[in-house]
């Protein structure tokens, strides 16, 4: 509605539209994943609009590399208690 | 004692008379006496152009045969440095000056024109400080031309009086959309009566009587605008007998036709409308937001906008503010443009990209959280603007005081006061007041509903007001305005994020103005009382506790369970409230079946004592499910409460796949009802095709046709909404639902239902998993 900028939501959605291609080439399996990629991007579209950055697909890497990490970070703590539970 | 011509009383009417000026109309102050006062009123506008083209104005207005005065005079205009020269053209009355403006726009359209289009009362009330309903006194000759007025009484008090209005209420016996009424109600002084329309010319003679005998001040009527006035004129034609509507005798009535406008993405419908003359015509379907905040909240918009009562009922609250900008833009002797002539400043790439944005909206954390405080800034837009001093005049301007705004390389200019934040500051404290007076009073108070509608006719005045700054119409808007508003928006919220983290809180999920947080430990008022101190200390902006939730669930988009949507929740308050939103029960397209069965769901969940024990309810909602299922198969469920409403968006040419509304619409269609884009049509799904049934045709459809299995599946996903957060997957909802599957264990309980350890157990809980993906 009369905006000159698109919106943050309206930028993911034609992001993740121009990877279809590439969607599409990879394997069932590797296609969920993928959709795992993005949709960890779309938790942070706040962030990604508050920083209103050039080019806003890095935005939506670096959310990625963040879920993912949180990810990692929680594995790692779960490997840990469960080490110390078998130790006792 | 009062002098003969002296009187005191509220003001009902007012409106312009093509000889007297301006005409008032008075209900003495013991609610007994009308009196129709009337006052001389020369109306002046402004017109700034070329000194050719003004020349060539002025030897043309001598021309004309209306007695006018000229000067040339400097007037202020807001977007414009320094005094503008303008000529000042002054008519004899309000009605004269409108038909030499329509006129002049035609002649010289290429002029600017200032206070051209302002309704009589706003200039009057600019003029005197009198509104609708004010208390007033006046020094009136014996022909009742007003000679000295004095108001006793302002809009921005807490307590307005109580003016004893004669209300007549008249509403045919059925809706006139589905089917021909036959009788009309009537109820005046606590009787009622009912005079049937088959009897036309009985009818116009009793209800003549009655208008006669106690001329009500306001006539309440159900359709009245469009479809009641309208009858009655017809059968006023055919019988030459003439009703006393107005009560301004000779003046007939004032209409203005329906029409259908965009905003915001959807269509909207506007009714005709049939406005009277010294008596106050109030439509209740047309009247906007009625049904929020009933006939208190249309005195107080009436009150506050200084509009006649009549408009203020049916105006929005977009033009209701911009009234209010206007009457301080009057008051102050700055110039009302006609059209609004500023543009948008030109920017850099960067600061385009850095200004075009709105509020800032988290993605909550998806799942169900027990303890959740939500905290929400006051009308925080306009506290914003009237806390920094946002204006369209101030934004960009550089005094010995200027603010910087937060991201914008923009400055706000604090050595004048803005108009905006000038017009807001009285209803913005009024609103506060009505407020903390609400908070602590008991509902059976009998201030509690006049206050309730009067703080919620402010908070629609409030909220568009935001939007008026940077709608390309509006008189008083600049889109850099609009956009310093958000940019302060964004920074309150997240300072008031980093304060709640900085308290040991965890921020689930922040909606531009509002966030939700939680801490182990903390559930009393108490516990967040220092956070609410805090955020008020770091951006100025004062905030309110809404409320605290025993649980809430935040819920995922409905095609991908991974993805969070701002606005899709349910939680239940300690104190019992529910606040709901996106969801089935809160949308105008969802049957009453569906809602009152999640409403049904909803009450089930609240007997559980805490959120860990909630999935202890899931057997008393599988049986539920199951009757209700079991209802519908056997058809013993009212047709009624299976319609679904829908608004129609375009015209049935223009659908190149008809909806099922559209289809509903086109069968009505056939048999001559037409719809306009923006009315809502109502339907049945039945089984085969077109698939839908219009419930206005004139027979009612067989029961047996209704397309049960469609009905089921929407009951399937209202349910699914309530049931995904405490961890039931589709498929297992399906098995409950649909195959005579028995209720088993609740699904924390079982293994591959909820795939991390059985967060429902705990007390407070923390992010709830996700399930996989389910791809329908």
């Amino acid at each position: 509605m009369g905006r000159t900028v698109t919106s943050i939501t309206q930028t993911f959605l034609k992001e993740r539209a121009a990877f279809a291609r590439f969607r599409r080439a990879l394997r069932n399996s590797d296609q969920r994943v993928l959709d795992d990629l993005f949709a960890s991007a779309q938790k942070h579209l706040a962030a990604s609009s508050y920083a209103s950055h050039a080019l806003p697909f890095e935005t939506f890497l670096l959310s990625m590399l963040l879920e993912e990490h949180k990810e990692i970070m929680r594995l790692k703590r779960e490997v840990a208690e469960l080490r110390h539970a078998l130790q006792k | 004692m009062p002098s003969k011509n002296e009187l005191r009383g509220w003001l009902l009417d007012i409106y312009a008379d093509p000889e007297q000026g301006v005409v008032l109309w008075m209900l003495d102050e013991d609610g007994t006496k009308r009196h129709r006062l009337h006052q001389p009123f020369p109306t002046s506008f402004y017109v700034h152009g070329e000194n050719s083209d003004l020349r060539s104005l002025w030897r043309h207005l001598k021309s004309l045969s209306f007695p006018l005065r000229l000067s040339r005079v400097e007037r202020q205009d807001l977007f414009v440095e320094g005094p503008l020269p303008v000529l000042r053209i002054e008519a004899e009355t309000p009605s004269v000056q409108e038909i030499l403006f329509s006129h002049l726009k035609k002649q010289y359209p290429g002029l600017t024109y200032y206070d051209a289009d302002i309704p009589v009362d706003l200039r009057y009330a600019a003029q005197t400080g009198i509104f609708p309903l004010a208390d007033f006194r006046v020094l009136a000759s014996e022909d009742g031309e007003v000679q000295e007025l004095e108001t006793f009484d302002s809009p921005w008090l807490i307590d307005a009086p109580q003016v004893p209005l004669l209300v007549m209420a008249l509403s045919p016996d059925c809706n006139p959309d589905h089917r021909e009424p036959t009788a009309l109600k009537v109820h005046l002084g606590g009787k009622h009566y009912r005079f049937p329309f088959r009897e036309e010319r009985g009818l116009l003679v009793k209800l003549g009587a009655l208008l006669r005998r106690h001329d009500p001040d306001l006539l309440l009527t159900v359709w009245g605008d469009n479809w009641l006035i309208k009858k009655l004129h017809e059968l006023m034609e055919k019988h030459h007998i003439t009703l006393p509507l107005s009560r301004e005798q000779g003046r007939g009535v004032e209409r203005r036709e329906e029409r259908f406008y965009h905003s915001y993405g959807g269509v909207i419908y506007r009714g005709p409308q049939v406005r009277l003359f010294g008596r106050i015509h109030i439509s209740t379907e047309n009247t906007v937001m009625y049904h929020d905040y009933g006939l208190e909240g249309v005195f107080e918009m009436a009150r506050v906008t200084s509009l006649r009562i009549q408009t203020a009922a049916r105006v929005s609250p977009g033009t209701g503010i911009s009234s209010m900008q206007i009457l301080t833009a009057l008051r102050q002797g700055v110039l009302v443009p006609w059209h609004k002539q500023q543009v948008e400043w030109s920017k850099s790439a960067y600061n385009l990209l850095q200004a075009d944005r709105g509020g800032m909206v988290y993605q909550p954390t998806i799942g169900l959280h027990a303890q959740v405080a939500e905290i929400d800034f006051i009308s925080m837009y306009p506290s914003i603007m009237e806390h920094f001093n946002i204006s369209p005049e101030t934004v960009g301007k550089n005094g010995t005081n200027s603010t910087f705004v937060p991201e914008l390389e923009m400055t706000i200019d604090q050595d004048q006061r803005g108009l905006v934040p000038d017009t807001l500051q009285p209803l913005l404290e009024k609103r506060i007041k009505l407020k903390q007076a609400l908070a602590g009073m008991n509902p059976k108070d009998t201030r509690y509903r006049p206050y309730k509608a009067r703080s919620s006719a402010h908070k629609w005045l409030l909220v568009t007001c935001f939007g008026y700054l940077g709608y390309k119409n509006a008189r008083f808007g600049r889109i850099e305005a609009h956009e310093a508003v958000t940019a302060y928006g964004r920074e309150a919220l997240l300072r008031a994020k980093e304060a709640a983290e900085d308290l040991g809180f965890r921020v689930l999920h922040m909606y531009v103005d509002g966030l939700w947080v939680q801490k182990e430990g903390a559930s009393q008022i108490n516990d967040f009382q220092p956070l609410l101190e805090e955020i008020l200390d770091r951006t100025g902006l004062p905030t309110s506790l809404e409320g605290i939730y025993r649980w809430i669930a935040f819920l995922s988009s409905r095609p991908d369970p991974r993805v969070p949507v701002a606005n899709r929740y349910f939680g239940l308050f300690q104190n019992g409230d529910w606040k709901v939103r996106g969801i089935e029960i809160r949308r105008d397209d969802t049957s009453r079946w569906v809602k009152n069965i999640q409403q049904e769901m909803l009450v089930l969940l609240a007997d559980a004592e805490d959120a860990g024990r909630l999935t202890e309810q899931l057997p008393h909602i599988h049986a539920l499910l199951q009757s209700k299922l079991v209802a519908l198969r056997q058809h013993n469920v009212p047709l009624e409460e299976l319609l679904i409403s829908q608004k129609i968006s375009r015209t049935l040419e223009e659908y190149k796949v008809p909806s099922p509304a559209a289809r509903a619409a086109a069968q009505l269609a056939d048999i001559g009802k037409h719809l306009i884009p923006g009315q809502r049509v109502r339907f049945l799904y039945t089984r085969g095709k077109p698939g839908v049934y219009a419930w206005d045709l004139p027979r009612q459809p067989d029961p047996g046709s209704v397309d049960t299995d469609r009905y089921a599946e929407l009951l399937c996903r209202a349910a699914f909404t309530i049931l995904q957060p405490l961890g039931v997957e589709e498929q297992t909802l399906r098995w409950w639902m649909f195959t005579n599957a028995g209720y088993g264990a609740a699904p924390g309980f079982l293994s591959g239902s909820c795939s991390q350890q059985t967060p429902l157990l705990g007390k407070l809980i923390i992010d709830s998993p996700y399930p996989e993906p389910t791809f329908l």
